[in-house]
């Protein structure tokens, strides 16, 4: 008797800890997100897994004896272990090292040149801070090929590469660059280096915006010298940030495709992501453990980077009163210092705009004489009769662009307003639940897809897809960008949510407002333009993606970039070169017009 | 020893005036304080002087030194003017221990290590913080960290001290005895402190002389009791003293260096320490709270309007005939609200021009 009626108190306990556990709304959504991200990543990589001990059918299961499907060793064989003809070495090693060095000296360029103008914008009396401030960020903006194309393109000739013909520097100016400078290591770590320089510029920039100018005067005061003010004192305050850009820019750059594609392929110069591609065609269990090889060292990075940000001398930013920090007056060296950071800035945002328009407009390549410019590519019509290459109309008038410019129009909105919905909803559970292993989990796991790179983020996914047969078209490409995406959203989302106090919403939980309103009504007002960013993140990066969605778009529906793609392997360069200068255009357009319009901006998702 | 004179100093920022012409003269070996609302131009002054920001005119020297001069184009770096400043928010640098906080501004003055250890354990000592010395800001209480801070600006041994709302972040038992040590460092340090606070009881209590500022412009720059007890103006009145000066409008009438005063149904005669010249009728009479005498002789009839015993005082507001007045008594006294009590003026009082809100005369109050 005694027994069951503990049993039931104790019953009747649980019972009520259980409805007050999910009374509260953060615990739901933190419980939905860890089973939708379990599914969504942990899912795919736990196939992935499986693939690399598959066989597949074509060649590779006629190289490994096997029939198709069965279980095998062979793949990490070939890719680990193999030395005849060096073949473990070239689809591995040699690809790897190549990675290695090119992601560090990308992620030494993106510190060095995005740090220096982050201390020059923000503790000197540079010149024309607000030209480059807001011209900085648009390398990132922009699609990551860009750069590329305009690399290759400006420097080109006969002699390298692929020897087809020569670019603007050999047919205008008669200068004929080296193989080294146009083609491999160089060129794609600079590219890679300036396009992520902006995430440089955003966290260090960000540090010594809010970094407490007190530090800095109070070493004055105690007279410091200058230059060891900035090497004891400022340095290590932005340490963290550095640390961070380098393994966030590090992990980029490991995962990057188009780039190393223009720059490395015609050179037989291969890095991870491009030497998988190519065993994705032939020997897919291969490709899946470089894969794997690729998350793991995503993996360590992530850890590196909440060790580094994580240590016993926190580095609070307490703004100190004297928010009117005495800048260093740059004297003599400003305008030269101002001019040379105008003009690298003019080279890498705004002549590669002009130069895919030029491009866009001559009708046999390497002339440059206004003899030789037409608007055809863009309006003409008949041009298939006129010309033997590309569509018989310009793109402006070519239904199949315009198609394809709503359909990623369409997906870049979608995926924008799911991963941002989420973040936000990711970024409310995590604060509201800060420290709960629950909330650490979905927020690892809501970070997990930004370490898988995107060309096999794709590939697993279309893998996954086979075996479920509602999902392809357009629902597909939507899923795979809003979970790809969802990183950039949640860490706003978090960010934004962390710096409301939970009293905010307490005010108006007593008053009994119920949950709907008061996200709707309360908290995301306040936070407007922080949440927005995190819409706004995603759908750029959607407007430009490649890779993440070359293996998945249906063949009936094209979106502009794999659209891009297509032509430049037919090799319409005009027609390519238009598509690349609209997908820009478009992106700044959007970029620029939801920044002025909310003031939400790219800034602050960035990175993480 | 040390001596600051400030002379036609201003600090515009664009089109805002931060501080108007200000002449000051800081003894050596004093303890001034800038007192003023927010705003006011107290802290812009000390930035100004000890060089962290650049005055729009006028010179500025310490010990005989023009460390800054408009015209002539003279402009010391703050390094190179041996000053020391305190912070607000204390400024510790969080990549650093307690130690080596202390120990940087010696290792810029080339000591030698020993020197440096030897000094820096001593200040450790004296602000009794030796134990953290190998924590980092981050693991300090604000209390302790205020010490390092402290410990931090004093080992070069500057013969000036700024002092920025130093204790304006810690809470009320730790201010306290922060500010006891601070009059005490004055002492045993031998040096010149400028400190900066918008706390009236802080100036009173710590320094030698208040320089009080008020939209730029010096209000008025006295020994805080003088300051206390002659006012120069209204805002100077309203802003010294806790509980704050009662202001009493009211007519006199002249005759001599005695006036008779009406306030409401109140008539009370004025008698001042030197002769009086006014502009108008209207007058403004300022008593404080202490001088406001609660007994059952007193002349008057009011009402509690509220009372706020401490214990060791009580502050009274009354409702005389439609003005309210606050009066302080000593001792653990308190009445019932809405009661009747009687009051009388205990003579001080200071009479101001209502027209240029100056300080006229001081003198004795008594009611007709």
């Amino acid at each position: 008797m005694q027994q069951t009626q503990t049993g039931k108190v104790k019953f009747s306990r649980i019972k009520g800890r259980l409805h007050a556990w999910f009374s509260k709304p953060a615990n739901i959504i933190l419980l939905v997100f860890l089973i939708a991200l379990t599914v969504l990543t942990l899912y795919p990589l736990l196939s992935l897994l499986m693939e690399t001990f598959t066989v597949h059918m074509g060649k590779e299961a006629r190289a490994a004896k096997l029939p198709v499907g069965a279980f095998t060793w062979y793949h990490f064989q070939r890719v680990f272990a193999t030395r005849d003809n060096n073949y473990s070495w070239i689809q591995f090693y040699k690809p790897l090292l190549n990675t290695l060095a090119v992601s560090v000296t990308s992620s030494v360029i993106a510190i060095l040149f995005g740090g220096m103008v982050a201390f020059l914008v923000t503790r000197t009396n540079l010149k024309y801070k607000k030209f480059v401030s807001a011209v900085f960020t648009f390398p990132y903006i922009m699609p990551s090929w860009t750069l590329a194309l305009f690399w290759e393109t400006f420097f080109k000739n006969v002699n390298i590469g692929l020897k087809t013909s020569n670019g603007i520097m050999a047919s205008v100016f008669g200068v004929y660059m080296p193989e080294w400078f146009v083609y491999g290591y160089f060129p794609i770590a600079l590219v890679l280096g300036l396009h992520y320089a902006p995430f440089a510029y955003i966290l260090i920039g960000g540090i010594l915006r809010n970094m407490d100018a007190n530090l800095e005067e109070a070493a004055t005061i105690l007279r410091t010298p200058r230059w060891r003010i900035i090497w004891r004192i400022t340095l290590p305050i932005v340490k963290p940030a550095m640390l961070s850009t380098f393994l966030l820019v590090f992990a980029s750059s490991m995962s990057a495709y188009s780039v190393p594609v223009f720059l490395g392929s015609p050179v037989r110069y291969y890095v991870l992501s491009t030497t998988m591609k190519e065993l994705m065609n032939t020997y897919k269990g291969q490709a899946y453990i470089i894969v794997g090889v690729m998350i793991l060292f995503g993996v360590a990075i992530l850890m590196l980077n909440q060790k580094v940000t994580n240590s016993r001398k926190q580095f609070t930013t307490v703004t100190g009163k004297s928010g009117q920090i005495s800048k260093i007056d740059l004297k003599r060296a400003n305008a030269p210092i101002a001019i040379i950071l105008v003009i690298i800035l003019l080279l890498v945002a705004v002549v590669p705009l002009v130069t895919f328009a030029l491009e866009s407009l001559i009708i046999k390549a390497g002339d440059y004489s206004l003899g030789n410019m037409t608007l055809d590519f863009w309006v003409g019509t008949g041009l298939d009769k006129r010309l033997d290459q590309g569509d018989s109309t310009g793109i402006l008038l070519n239904p199949k662009v315009w198609k394809a410019l709503g359909y990623s129009l369409g997906l870049a909105v979608t995926c924008s307003v799911i991963a941002g919905t989420s973040g936000i909803l990711v970024g409310y559970g995590v604060a509201k639940r800060r420290g709960s292993r629950l909330a650490n989990w979905v927020s690892s796991l809501s970070f997990f897809p930004y370490l898988m790179p995107s060309l096999a983020f794709g590939a697993i996914y279309l893998a996954m897809s086979s075996n479920i047969t509602w999902l392809h078209g357009f629902l597909l490409l939507a899923l795979v960008g809003s979970v790809k995406y969802l990183p950039f959203a949640s860490r706003s989302g978090v960010n934004a949510m962390l710096q409301l106090s939970g009293e905010i919403e307490e005010a108006a939980l007593i008053t009994g407002v119920p949950w709907w309103k008061r996200m709707l009504r309360v908290i995301f007002p306040i936070q407007k333009s922080s949440f927005l960013s995190g819409y706004l993140l995603p759908m750029v990066s959607c407007m430009r993606e490649l890779s993440l969605f070359v293996l998945i778009v249906p063949t009936s529906n094209t979106i502009l970039t794999t659209m891009l793609m297509q032509y430049s392997e037919k090799g319409w360069a005009q027609f390519g070169n238009a598509i690349n200068l609209l997908i820009i255009v478009v992106v700044l357009l959007v970029n620029f017009t939801v920044n002025k319009l909310t003031g939400a901006s790219i800034d602050k998702g960035v990175g993480g | 020893m040390p001596e600051i004179i400030l002379k036609n100093v201003s600090k515009r920022f664009g089109k805002f005036v931060a501080v108007d012409d200000l002449n000051l003269n800081i003894e050596s070996n004093s303890f001034i304080t800038l007192l003023g609302p927010s705003g006011c131009g107290k802290t812009t002054t000390l930035r100004m002087i000890a060089g962290l920001e650049t005055p729009t005119e006028g010179t500025i020297s310490i010990d005989g030194n023009v460390v800054f001069d408009a015209d002539r184009g003279i402009n010391l770096a703050p390094n190179k003017r041996d000053v020391g400043f305190l912070f607000q928010n204390y400024a510790l640098w969080p990549h650093m221990t307690v130690y080596q906080n202390i120990a940087f501004g010696l290792e810029n003055l080339k000591w030698d290590k020993k020197r440096i250890a030897d000094r820096v354990h001593e200040l450790l000592e004296m602000l009794r913080i030796g134990e953290f010395e190998k924590r980092y800001p981050a693991e300090l209480s604000g209390g302790q960290q205020q010490r390092v801070a402290i410990a931090r600006t004093l080992a070069p041994g500057p013969k000036v001290l700024f002092m920025d709302e130093p204790l304006s972040n810690l809470d009320a038992k730790l201010r306290m005895e922060m500010r006891t040590e601070l009059k005490r460092l004055h002492r045993d340090t031998d040096s010149t402190f400028v400190y900066v606070t918008h706390d009236q009881l802080e100036a009173m209590t710590l320094s030698t002389r208040v320089c009080i500022m008020e939209g730029g412009l010096l209000q008025q720059y006295a020994p805080p009791l003088e300051m206390y007890n002659n006012p120069a103006n209204l805002f100077v009145a309203d802003f010294m003293g806790n509980p704050t000066i009662n202001f009493i409008d009211g007519t006199a009438q002249m005759e001599g260096s005695k006036a008779t005063i009406t306030l409401g149904n109140i008539q009370a005669e004025f008698t001042a320490d030197k002769p009086i010249s006014l502009t108008g009728k209207d007058v403004v009479l300022g008593v404080r709270p202490e001088h406001i005498h609660i007994s059952d002789a007193g002349k008057r009839e009011a009402v509690v309007y509220s009372t706020l015993p401490t214990g060791m005082e009580t502050t009274v507001k009354l409702d005389a005939e439609g003005i309210m007045l606050t009066a302080v008594v000593f001792g653990d006294v308190d009445y019932p609200i809405d009661s009747h009590v009687r009051f009388d003026f205990s003579k001080t009082a200071v009479l101001f021009d209502k027209a240029t809100g100056k300080n006229v005369a001081r003198g004795a109050l008594r009611i007709k």
